[in-house]
């Protein structure tokens, strides 16, 4: 009996450092051939950039999760909205179709001003959401699968709303918007590490940079504040911070607000990118945000961080010639993870209590 | 309304489908006293908790506290009030340091608003430290400032209900009502405990109302003590009196 129980634990044991260091192993490979690969740092950059507002996104999920324990699905059209808030803070012009064909604000804002007041708006559409979708459900008790839908609803009728409004063409924000920056910065070879000399757009620099700030923001605003304080509280047990004279739905309506403020400015800084491409621009990111917040641990904000982080990177080493897979590479990815942290990245193994 | 009374419950009935948990209860508490409800389990004690705190809200009835009708208030309307309370199941933020726990009571008697924190400004670094002292003084009086920086699920469950009246204590409450407190602590603790509840109601001018199933701590602590059976309030008065009622011995003892 003695003998089995010491050689499991010698087995355990091995097993427990075999597994580190393949960990271990991969990792200085994954580095070393992210360095040495054709255009790896080239890659590796320009998932930065879109990594970084994978993460804003999926902290908006995240926040609303480790609150009420539900995705918010409308999370992807906030995000749609954002985007065309700041299209229209910016003066520019509706397009030729829907009903507001041609209309333009009588001002245009600067565009960081309109990207900030997108954002607010976005914002004001999440306490929205949660008054129409998620509080009448929430006050019935019901089965938090029934907001799950009411929310799929709601985003399903933001982005008819949004088609009705402004019809399905492509927006495109104004050019420069930053004034006169040089579109890219040429970081050279490093010293001939590379084979090609590495350029990042301006752009890119900005949406990683505005991404970072905001996740700086947000962790203060969560650690810092007694407001923050009072979120972790009701994360917790909603119903004891009642009895300690916490005012519950108005931090609700606080977490919906700065979930569609960041979901709202993401949407913006991706269009930034890529252009505005219709009402169901921010469909597929739903889905990718998803995936982020299930890679890094559900609910878990350092988690999301480095879900999308790890996900926009992945993704940009699928070569531009293959491009149709790069969804397929996040979520395999997600399946990979899966398999071998079913907690996600930073999330916690739950323990079943007995 | 005379101003001796804290807390009056007036026909207070709450019912659960066919079943009256609360059923048509009235009585009475005044100011200063230690209250005792007993009762069978199930008999409707903390669900009557619960009402009165705003957790479940009544199917009839009034609920005055301080002369002012809390019936239909929200739970954070009545702690902000100087209602609190602890809980039989102890209810603490696990992840949360014990100092944390106390910190967030103490916060609803700051100045700082939301606005302030949605704008990311810190908390008056004055007034914090102020909040972090008070919340130290309290973790003293029971005997848990050495753990201050612990995780509070890694407490022992005497510990954990030590914890959850200091994070009571921190709301300043005018009424404290005590869900079991000595469930699940040892005989040392239990004889503790009762000279501890009669100093905190000295030193913090309250009025208590407690559950409890430790019949020589009820006995011994409470000035009055309302008898609790399937929601009925059978029995009402001093210690000695409740004893002998043979209502309560009957449901206690059955026939």
């Amino acid at each position: 009996m003695k003998l089995i129980d010491q050689s499991s634990q010698q087995y355990r044991r091995l097993w427990w450092f075999a597994s580190r260091g393949f960990a271990a192993v991969a990792f200085v490979l994954l580095i070393t051939a992210i360095i040495t690969a054709p255009s790896g740092l080239q890659n590796f950059f320009n998932g930065l950039a879109i990594g970084g507002v994978y993460a804003i996104f999926a902290l908006g999920y995240t926040l609303i999760f480790s609150i009420l324990r539900i995705i918010n699905f409308a999370h992807g059209a906030i995000f749609t909205l954002g985007a065309y808030f700041t299209y229209f803070l910016t003066g520019s012009a509706v397009g030729f179709n829907g009903l507001l064909a041609n209309q333009r604000l009588p001002f245009g804002l600067p565009f960081p001003i309109a990207m900030i007041g997108g954002g607010i708006l976005a914002g004001l559409c999440g306490i929205l959401i949660e008054r129409v979708a998620f509080r009448p459900l929430r006050n019935k008790g019901s089965d938090p699968l029934l907001t799950l839908v009411s929310s799929l609803g709601m985003a399903v009728a933001i982005v008819n709303v949004i088609q009705l409004m402004v019809g399905a063409e492509i927006y495109s924000y104004p050019r420069n918007p930053f004034g006169e920056l040089p579109a890219a910065l040429n970081l050279g070879t490093f010293g001939g590490l590379t084979q090609r000399p590495i350029i990042i757009r301006t752009i890119q620099v900005i949406i990683f940079g505005v991404s970072m700030v905001l996740v700086v923001l947000l962790t203060y605003f969560i650690n810092g504040t007694k407001t923050g304080k009072a979120l972790r509280a009701v994360a917790e047990d909603a119903t004891t911070s009642s009895l300690l004279g916490i005012n519950t739905n108005f931090l609700i309506l606080i977490t919906f607000f700065i979930s569609g403020l960041i979901g709202g400015i993401a949407g913006t800084l991706v269009g930034l990118s890529v252009n505005v491409s219709g009402p169901y621009f921010g469909i597929n990111f739903g889905l990718k945000g998803l995936a982020v917040i299930v890679l890094g641990g559900l609910g878990d904000i350092p988690g999301a961080v480095v879900g999308g982080l790890v996900i926009g990177v992945a993704e940009a080493f699928v070569p531009s010639e293959q491009v149709a897979y790069k969804e397929a590479v996040a979520f395999a990815v997600l399946f990979l993870v899966l398999l071998l942290r079913p907690q996600g990245l930073l999330g916690r193994a739950v323990v079943q209590k007995v | 309304m005379s101003e001796a009374i804290v807390l009056e419950v007036r026909h207070i009935t709450r019912r659960f489908g066919g079943l009256y948990a609360v059923d048509n209860v009235s009585f009475a508490v005044q100011r200063g006293e230690i209250f005792g409800l007993i009762g069978p389990n199930g008999a409707g004690k903390t669900t009557l908790f619960n009402v009165i705190t705003g957790m479940t809200p009544p199917t009839h009835g009034e609920l005055f506290y301080e002369g002012i009708n809390i019936t239909n208030k929200r739970p954070h309307e009545i702690a902000m009030l100087g209602v609190a309370r602890t809980f039989q199941n102890i209810r603490l933020f696990g992840t949360l340091t014990a100092l944390e726990n106390v910190m967030i009571a103490r916060h609803i008697h700051t100045k700082s608003g939301v606005l302030e924190g949605v704008l990311g400004l810190p908390p008056a670094p004055q007034e914090e430290r102020a909040v972090r002292q008070r919340a130290m003084e309290l973790l003293e009086l029971v005997g848990l400032a050495e753990a201050a920086e612990m995780q509070a699920r890694n407490f022992s469950y005497g510990d954990q209900r030590r914890l959850e009246i200091a994070r009571a204590l921190a709301l300043e409450p005018k009424l404290l009502l005590l869900d079991e407190p000595a469930a699940g602590m040892n005989q040392n603790e239990k004889s503790a405990l009762s000279a501890f509840i009669r100093s905190i109601r000295e030193q913090f001018n309250l009025t208590i109302v407690l559950i409890e199933h430790y019949v020589p701590l009820v006995m011994g602590l409470c000035d009055r003590i309302a008898v609790l059976n399937f929601g009925q309030l059978i029995a009402l008065g001093a210690p000695e009196a409740v004893q002998n009622d043979p209502a309560v011995i009957e449901a206690y003892l059955g026939e």
